[in-house]
């Protein structure tokens, strides 16, 4: 067969010769990252399943660098008691079902010790059970979320509604005069749910909402919903439409002249990544509330975003709080801590034990701390405003309590 | 009557976009009997036209105006390697324009990283006109697809090239034996459809922003306008789009009437078009336009 393609045996070869020259390996079809050195007792193995590949790539990425990245700082400083930790990674090519598979194999073949990963509410649900219920491993959640996830086993690293609106939309009532709320909504449960929260919050501090509506996911055009947040006096939009419905959506409302009358928006996601996705006057003035900005006045979070982007020079994949890479550095330094008070037991339940009461002095944003009994953090909060690209520090909360899984 | 006024306005930046994708692939759809399922990435393709442009620090006006030609060479290059062995088997010809497609978005994908990126208009804002604001880009839209479907229309019937595509459609052997030569007509076809998918991605993608599945969202509204029009004509398919385009903010302001926001979320407004443009195509089989001449 006279088949020319551009892939040759020896450029194939070559290609993987530089995989495999970056410490990498291929078990099965997932990516092994092994230490530089060894341990008697061998590697700590530390597993991440999440999105390389598929839509949510950007995040996955993000994810992934922050993964090789706090690994590499625990390894340089001679690991976790004297123990290197390896890294296995399984692509969940942001689709459940294929992930299941691959994290089925995480559990079975490399038998690792915990799992870190998932970023869409959907994906953790698919994986959380192979994982913590018939895998029996500690699992790990980094992304910002909806809340409501209380399995046994299984620690979010993340922020959850409370942490994300509890200040913020006090502030936007109470400093900012906003009166009139606007929740449009991609439709799905991280919206749904959050939603909920902010409205009790906006009606707790007198506001009002007046209206609440949920999209397709990709949907078009908004020229009806802009129109009625322009008649109906709405004064702040709280966003959770997202891309690729988002974009029309924000042009539409700019174009309809809403910023000029004086309107306002936030958006709880938005970070250093959203300069690149949503147009620079859109963004301009939108307020966001998330556990670290690059500004933030912490010398251990500058220094740790230099070192990412030394390890990374320039990356499309930056080291921001909606991305979930905050919350991924967060659960791997949770995971040390815990491996040091078990004093290097790796058992599933003697980890889980120690990382429910889990603390770190510094991280992203500041330090954290687990509230015992309920698989959240305590972290510090920051609200932000968009100035011509830079996220402008308004206030800063410290160790805001997750509120959830109480009772 | 502000609101009126308004809607008119919103529905009408909507449906032209929805005509410039259509007509696209209604050119080659109906001229051809090729469904190019390919033809969100060649939106694509005009989109990521633009982006490059503004990557290389050229100016994106530059960049809208040369993507219709870079597609269109594109969309020739692909008639001649692959759709040229096809044209005996239509439904491969399909399999095979979807494969093209997947090609391209997850090339394109690879390239921008999987990531959103926001691409400014060249002329951006919003003007006033008795106190209801416009968008400038919407409004350079709508006339470009005005000028654009007048410019097809009068190829199509006014022109030699245009008579000897209609002719071939009708009756290829009799065109051949007439000395005409469908393979160059058929390429030029194909061309010509690329380019306008082309052309329909750089003016939108200042709307949307950048991303690999920007084509993809419009495919099967798309198919539906085709439908609905009937093929055949280059007239059918782009009136459905202007129909489907309407419905979908359209029946997004029907929540405006007091009770209906209630009864019908938005989601259920969009499920409403395909229950529409089907009941219709139910109705009128072979769309609206052939159905009215037959």
């Amino acid at each position: 067969m006279a088949i020319h393609s551009g892939m040759t045996r020896r450029t194939f070869l070559r290609g993987t010769s530089v995989l495999a020259a970056a410490g990498w390996t291929a078990v099965g079809t997932s990516w092994v990252l092994s230490p530089e050195w060894a341990h008697a007792a061998g590697p700590i193995k530390m597993g991440i399943a999440t999105d390389i590949t598929g839509a949510i790539a950007p995040g996955g990425n993000s994810n992934w660098q922050t993964a090789q990245f706090a690994v590499k700082q625990i390894n340089d400083a001679g690991g976790i008691l004297g123990r290197p930790v390896e890294l296995i990674l399984e692509d969940t090519a942001s689709d459940p079902g294929t992930a299941v598979g691959n994290v089925r194999r995480l559990i079975q073949q490399a038998k690792v010790d915990v799992v870190l990963g998932g970023i869409t509410s959907a994906m953790r649900e698919a994986i959380k059970n192979p994982i913590v219920r018939r895998g029996k491993t500690l699992y790990i959640y980094p992304q910002l979320y909806e809340g409501q996830e209380c399995t046994p086993h299984l620690y979010c690293t993340g922020p959850t509604p409370f942490q994300q609106c509890g200040a913020l939309l006090p502030y936007l009532i109470k400093e900012k005069g906003m009166k009139r709320f606007a929740m449009p909504s991609a439709n799905y449960i991280w919206p749904q749910l959050l939603n909920k929260w902010a409205r009790r919050v906006i009606e707790e501090n007198g506001g009002e909402v007046v209206m609440e509506e949920y999209f397709p996911l990709d949907q078009l055009e908004y020229s009806a919903t802009v129109a009625k947040i322009m008649s109906d006096g709405v004064d702040h939009v709280f966003n959770t439409v997202i891309p690729p419905g988002l974009q029309a959506f924000t042009k539409q409302l700019y174009e309809a002249g809403y910023h000029d009358k004086g309107g306002t928006l936030s958006c709880v996601y938005y970070d250093e990544n959203s300069v690149n996705y949503v147009a620079p006057r859109e963004l301009e003035g939108v307020y966001s509330c998330v556990d670290m900005f690059h500004t933030v006045e912490d010398p251990f979070t500058h220094q740790l975003i230099a070192d990412y982007n030394k390890m990374w020079p320039d990356t499309p994949y930056l080291f921001t709080a909606g991305t979930a890479a905050t919350g991924m550095y967060r659960g791997i330094k949770f995971y040390e801590a815990a491996v040091i008070e078990t004093n290097g037991d790796l058992s599933r339940e003697a980890t889980s034990a120690a990382i429910d009461h889990a603390m770190i002095e510094q991280g992203p944003g500041g330090g954290a701390r687990m509230v015992p009994g309920t698989g959240h953090c305590e972290m510090n909060m920051y609200i932000a405003q968009s100035k011509s690209g830079v996220w402008n520090i308004i206030q800063a909360d410290q160790a805001v309590d997750p509120k959830e899984c109480i009772g | 009557m502000d609101d009126a006024i308004k809607l008119v306005f919103d529905v009408a930046a909507f449906a032209s976009i929805m005509v410039l994708v259509v007509s696209g692939l209604a050119v080659i759809a109906s001229l051809m009997g090729i469904f190019n399922l390919g033809h969100g990435e060649f939106v694509l393709l005009g989109a990521y036209t633009v982006f490059l442009f503004r990557e290389w620090g050229l100016p994106i006006w530059l960049g809208m105006m040369v993507a219709p030609l870079v597609v269109g060479a594109f969309g020739a290059g692909v008639e001649r390697t692959v759709i040229r062995r096809l044209y005996a088997q239509p439904v491969i010809a399909m399999l095979a324009t979807y494969a093209i497609g997947l090609i391209i978005r997850e090339i394109v994908r690879g390239l921008i990283g999987g990531k959103y990126y926001a691409i400014e208009e060249p002329l951006s804002g919003a003007f006033q006109m008795g106190g209801i604001s416009f968008s400038v880009w919407r409004t350079v839209i709508i006339c470009a697809t005005v000028v654009t479907m007048v410019g097809a229309w009068m190829f199509l019937t006014r022109s030699r090239t245009g008579l000897q595509i209609r002719g071939a459609l009708e009756n290829a052997a009799l065109a051949r034996a007439s000395g005409v030569s469908t393979a160059r007509l058929y390429a030029l076809t194909f061309a010509m459809g690329a380019a306008l998918a082309g052309l329909a991605g750089a003016l939108m993608v200042p709307l949307f922003s950048l991303s690999a599945d920007l084509g993809v969202r419009f495919l099967v509204q798309a198919f539906l306008s085709v439908m609905l029009g009937g093929i055949g004509t280059f007239g059918g398919p782009v009136v459905g789009g202007a129909m489907i385009g309407s419905m979908v903010p359209g029946f997004q302001w029907l929540r405006e009437i007091p009770g209906v926001a209630e009864q019908v979320s938005p989601v259920v407004a969009e499920v409403l078009v395909f229950v529409t443009a089907l009941i219709i195509v139910k109705f009128w089989p072979n769309g609206l336009i052939s159905a009215g001449r037959k």
